[in-house]
Order: structure tokens, then C-alpha cells, then sequence
């Protein structure tokens, strides 16, 4: 019995995607930085003792002494012996290794936000198309409210409300980040629950939650990786948003929005801690959406020549 | 869109009402003067605090019977909010000196001015890029396309902000003067501002349109001038999903027959491209309008911030500090208005401009 296309068709299938991954140099540069920026978070306190993070030298702070620049700036502070490649920040701790430690902490949230969100979108989701009537409405106009206002506007109500940490900074960006994950994965699932192998299963005598979850629902998931892929870069982008406002526990903690946001006063007299807490969070956040948006011309049939 | 609305208005008083303590419901309205009784009748009035509530502290330490239940306070803050009384701000500076509602409406045309200039610019540089990168699918032109759109989804707005004010303002200067100014709505103070401008009546409270209501073109060059970075910012950040949705839709419309018909009846492949295939591809980019909405709203709290531009964006942030919630709620509540608006029109122009489609 063969329900599924055979094994030949789909290796084919394969060659023709790793072919096509092969030609696009922007997956390739895409995949070099995200593997890259995970690399870095998994071994971030081997490479930078998390030590560092908290030892504050105030003798140091906002000091330079990279010959590589010149910023031709009046007055910029000289740090004298071990050179601080991108520069001091204002606690005068390394911005490099602030960089790196703050790597893991912007990419863990990140990925706590994206599957959350993926998880209760997809749940919810599947469940308004394959119920469809008032289950489907209801859902909907409730992901409507998220929609119309903006999310960091509605993420820093939820903050002022419940305090600041990270957990409520996460929490605050999935509730406001769920419902895209609804529309999409509804939309797929109304086209795929009308497909006749569907019929089949039910004529099987496949229970309501099975056919659902366990057919219609991994049939469909495809273009949600996609855009989960997509929303690690923009939810990196929100979360450093946040920080860089102010909405972070503690000025002292490395993170990416953090450090930007000591640099904010300082554009003109510092300006490498700004630039590069920024550059950091532009590359990382640019690989994620390079290898989304690669992966969905690969995958995407319609776009095939 | 009602619901929608009214849901919305569910949520905003549940966190505001349902998670703080019930005298933080009435903080924003007590003057210095009231003494405790006063300000019990005044939690009574708001329909917080109950009729047989005995005295003020009873209310603030939350006894028994003294706070109205949750479900029984709704319609007085809705009464509340349909009628503008949002009691004091707590904006440092002007705390308890001035209304919520007048800080907001003051400061909100600023945020208007700088969200439509990055809107215009967004559908300026956005859709003539999609076209390109559509036109050449697959070619250079695509691939610098993407990667500007790409690039503007990915970069943080705050970092490109104080990129343009590294460059222009800090190092390109003229005349011992940064190019562009670094901070204000309008500004008579860099290398290309015009140091005298005059005055202008302000008809809308927003520079650049009081300059060109009253005729002044020294003062709306100066609004412009101040205008310039942030809305290129905020316009740099959001063109992506614009290019996308454009790019897309008109590869789809290049596709048709109808524009191998149009081709094999000779007409020039700009007017293919332009009358044929635009019209049609134009019509998926009118349905992000309302998430375009939704974005440059958003993106303009941080922007607001960078350039120190003096809209509801950086006034939201000092009432986040000073803890003024009802300033929050307002603002919520006024751009949850404009984006189910947008959404509205939207609708009934897709409509218009598909008569395929009927409601």
C-alpha cells in the first residue's frame, strides 16, 4: 500500500533543495551566521568567563585604545595597557566580551518566545479551522485584539503592570507574538482538512484529536517553520527593543539592548558601544531571516523555474 | 471592528483594574488638597470604592466589602474612557498639573507627523523595489532588493538611528555644525536649517504642517530638516514586508495571460508592466496596510526616543517610569482605534478595487 510518494521521488526531491540551497549564496551566508551565533551562545562562557560580566572598574569606563580606529573624536579616553578591541562600556568591562556574553542570554530568550508562541498558535490555530463555527470565531476575534495594537506598545504595558525580568519580558512578547502563528497555521490547516486522505482517515474510524494533530497538523506545519525561523531574528530585534527602552532587570546585565541602550548617551562621545551592541544584534538578526527566507524559496514550489 | 474594540477594552481593564491594587484606579485622580474623606468620595464617584465603605484606609488596604468587584467597576471606567476623563498625568515635571487627555493630544500630532512621513516614504521606496526586484526575478537587481528589504527587517531601529546621527550630526559637519540636527521635532540649529524662520500658527500642533498651513517656507524647511532621519529610519525598518508582498504578488501577476497578451499585442514592456501587471499586483500590498499601521505606531516609541522627538512614543516610556497607566491605556486605545480604521478602509477600498469581491 503506498499512500506517500516513494522513497525515490523524495531523494530526488531532496537533491533538488540541497542543489538549490547550494546556488543561493545568501543561504549559504545565512546558515554560516546562524550556525555561527549558536556556536558562539553554547560556548559563550568557555570562550569569555562569565566573571567578567559582573567585575565593574569604573577607572575604565568608556575608554578606547584600538589603534586599528580612530574615531577623531576630542577627548576620547585611553585605556592604557591590555587593549579593549571594541572598546570599554560604562561599568569600563570589555565590550567584546559583553557581546559574546550577551549572546546566549538574546538567543535563549528568543527561542523561548518563538516555540511558545509557535506552540500556542499552532494548538489554537488548528483547533479554530478543523472545529471551524463559533470555536473558529472566537479564537479569531480574540487574536484580532493582538493585532491591532502594536506589540512593543502592548509588551510594555504588560512590564509596567507585572515588573521587570526577563520571564515577564518573554512572557510579554509571546502574548503578543501567538496569534500570527494562529492565522497561519488556520489558513493551512482549512486547505489541508478538505484534502480526501482526511476523509480517509475518518472513514477509518481516526478519532477527531488524532486526525488532527497527528495527520492534518504536521501536513501543514511547513510554512510555520518558516516563519518561526523568520521571528527568531525579529523577536531578537523586539527583546533588545525592549532593553534598549529601559525595560531590563538590572543596567549591569549583559544583553545586547542593555549595553545599546548605556551607549544611547554616549552617541557622540562613545559611540562604539551603541554600534556595536547594534551590529551584533543587525548580523544575528539578518542570518535568521536570510535562512528563512532561503529555506522558503527552496521549499516554496511557486517560485520554482 | 466593534468587538474588536470593545474585547480590547476587556483586556486593557483587566490588567489595569484586575492586577494592581484598587487605590492605584484612583491615583491619578487626587489632587494634593483632597484629605482622606475627600478622596474616598472621590474613589466612591470613579465606582471603585463601595457606598458603605467606612473610611479611606479600609478602601486602600482592600477590606472586604469596601472595593466593588471587578465585574461591577467596568462601566464606570468605561464612562470614564468615552468621556476623556482620564485624571492627572503623572509625567514627571508636569505631575498632577495637567490632564492625561491634554499631554496625549498635545504631543500625539507629533507621532502622527513623523508615523505618515514614514509611511510615505515606505510606499515610495517600498513598492518601486518590489517592482524591480520582480521585473529581474532572480537577477542582480532581485538580489540587492532582498537584501536592502531584508536588511531593513533585520536592523534594530534604535542602532540605525544613532547610526544617521554618528554620521550625519557627529561627523559630517559644516561650518562647525552637525548637517542635520540630532534631537527635536523642529530645529533652527545645523548646517542646513535656516536660523530664522519665523513663526507658524499652529493649526495642527505637528511643525511641518503648521509650516505649510501658514504659508511659511523657512519654517516648514526647518520641521522637514527635523523630520528627515527619523522618518527615514522609521520608513528604512519597515519597507521589507512592503518590497515582499509586492514582489511576490506582481511575479504572480507577470505570470497571467493577460500579459502574454498584452505583450503579443506589441505593447511596450513598461506598459505591460506598469498598466497590466502593477494594477493587479498592488491589490495583496493594500491588505498589509493595517500591520504597516500597527508597525509604524510601534516603531515610532523607540525612534521617538533616539531622536528625542517630543511625540506620545517618548512620553509613553516616562509614563512607564512614573507608573501614569492611564497615559498607557490612552495610547493603547487610540492606536488600536487608527490600526482598526485602517483595517476598515482597507476593507471597503479592496472591495472598490476588486469588484470581484462583495461583502
Amino acid at each position: 500500500m503506498k499512500t506517500e510518494p516513494g522513497p525515490p521521488s523524495r531523494s530526488a526531491d531532496l537533491r533538488y533543495a540541497l542543489h538549490r540551497f547550494r546556488q543561493n549564496p545568501l543561504i549559504i551566508a545565512g546558515s554560516v551566521i546562524s550556525i555561527g551565533t549558536i556556536l558562539i551562545a553554547i560556548f559563550a562562557n568557555v570562550i569569555v568567563n562569565p566573571k567578567l560580566g559582573r567585575s565593574t572598574d569604573l577607572d575604565l569606563r568608556l575608554c578606547w585604545n584600538n589603534p586599528a580606529l580612530n574615531w577623531h573624536i576630542t577627548n576620547v579616553f585611553n585605556c592604557g595597557g591590555t587593549v579593549y578591541p571594541l572598546g570599554t562600556d560604562t561599568y569600563g568591562r570589555s565590550v567584546l566580551s559583553m557581546i559574546i556574553l550577551a549572546i546566549p542570554l538574546d538567543l535563549q530568550i528568543a527561542l523561548e518566545v518563538v516555540i511558545s508562541a509557535v506552540v500556542i498558535g499552532v494548538f489554537f490555530g488548528a483547533i479554530a479551522a478543523y472545529a471551524g463555527g463559533v470555536i473558529d470565531e472566537v479564537i479569531l476575534r480574540i487574536t484580532d485584539i493582538f493585532l491591532a495594537v502594536p506589540a512593543i506598545l502592548l509588551a510594555i504595558v504588560l512590564l509596567v503592570i507585572l515588573g521587570r525580568s526577563f520571564s515577564i519580558l518573554t512572557f510579554a512578547i509571546v502574548i503578543t507574538w501567538w496569534p500570527t502563528y494562529v492565522r497561519l497555521i488556520r489558513s493551512q490547516v482549512l486547505g489541508e482538512k478538505e484534502k480526501p486522505y482526511v476523509e480517509g482517515l475518518r472513514a477509518m474510524g481516526a478519532g477527531r484529536v488524532r486526525i488532527l494533530f497527528r495527520h492534518v497538523v504536521p501536513n501543514s506545519i511547513y510554512p510555520v517553520f518558516v516563519q518561526a525561523t523568520l521571528d527568531i531574528g525579529s523577536v531578537i530585534l523586539t527583546v533588545s527593543a525592549l532593553t534598549f527602552l529601559g525595560f531590563s532587570p538590572s543596567p549591569l546585565i549583559p544583553e545586547l539592548g542593555n549595553l545599546a541602550n548605556a551607549g544611547s548617551t554616549y552617541i557622540f562621545t562613545a559611540p562604539w558601544l551603541i554600534i556595536f551592541s547594534g551590529v551584533t544584534i543587525l548580523v544575528i538578526s539578518l542570518g535568521f531571516n536570510l535562512l528563512g527566507d532561503g529555506i522558503r524559496d527552496v521549499f516554496d514550489p511557486r517560485l520554482r523555474r | 471592528m466593534v468587538l474588536v474594540l470593545f474585547l480590547l477594552s476587556l483586556l486593557i481593564f483587566y490588567l489595569t483594574r484586575g492586577l494592581l491594587p484598587a487605590s492605584s484606579a484612583i491615583s491619578q485622580y487626587i489632587t494634593p488638597k483632597m484629605n482622606s474623606i475627600a478622596k474616598l468620595q472621590l474613589a466612591q464617584s470613579l465606582g471603585v470604592a463601595t457606598k458603605s465603605c467606612p473610611n479611606f484606609t479600609a478602601f486602600s488596604d482592600s477590606q472586604a466589602g469596601c472595593v466593588v468587584p471587578l465585574w461591577g467597576q467596568y462601566v464606570g471606567w468605561l464612562h470614564n474612557v468615552l468621556t476623556g476623563n482620564w485624571g492627572y498625568t503623572l509625567l514627571p515635571g508636569i505631575s498632577g498639573t495637567e490632564t492625561t487627555l491634554t499631554v496625549f493630544f498635545q504631543r500625539f500630532p507629533l507621532t502622527a507627523e513623523l508615523a505618515i512621513a514614514g509611511a510615505g516614504l515606505t510606499i515610495l521606496i517600498g513598492i518601486p523595489l518590489g517592482i524591480v526586484s520582480a521585473t529581474h526575478n532572480n537577477k542582480l537587481p532581485d538580489h540587492l532588493s532582498r537584501i536592502v528589504s531584508l536588511g531593513g527587517y533585520s536592523i534594530p531601529q534604535f542602532w540605525f538611528g544613532a547610526m544617521l546621527q554618528i554620521l550625519l550630526v557627529l561627523y559630517i559637519r559644516v561650518g562647525g555644525l552637525g548637517l542635520f540636527p540630532a534631537n527635536g521635532a523642529f530645529a533652527t540649529i545645523c548646517a542646513i536649517c535656516i536660523p530664522n524662520p519665523g513663526t507658524a500658527t499652529a493649526y495642527t500642533g505637528a511643525p511641518l504642517f503648521d509650516g505649510i498651513l501658514s504659508g511659511n517656507p523657512a519654517y516648514t524647511w526647518d520641521a522637514l530638516v527635523a523630520l528627515a532621519l527619523p522618518a527615514i529610519t522609521l520608513a528604512i525598518t519597515s519597507i521589507g514586508a512592503l518590497t515582499r508582498i509586492v514582489r511576490s504578488s506582481m511575479v504572480d501577476a507577470l505570470k497571467q495571460d493577460y500579459i502574454l497578451l498584452a505583450r503579443s499585442k506589441g505593447l511596450r514592456g513598461r506598459v505591460v508592466i506598469y498598466r497590466h501587471a502593477l494594477r493587479n499586483a498592488l491589490l495583496p500590498a493594500v491588505t498589509i496596510a493595517g500591520l504597516l499601521a500597527a508597525f509604524l505606531l510601534g516603531g515610532a516609541i523607540v525612534i521617538e526616543i533616539v531622536f528625542t522627538w517630543p511625540g506620545v512614543g517618548s512620553a509613553s516610556l516616562a509614563a512607564a517610569n512614573s507608573l501614569d497607566i492611564n497615559f498607557l491605556e490612552l495610547y493603547v486605545l487610540v492606536t488600536a482605534l487608527i490600526i482598526v480604521l485602517t483595517n476598515l478602509v482597507v476593507d471597503i477600498l479592496y472591495a472598490k478595487l476588486d469588484p470581484r469581491i462583495r461583502y
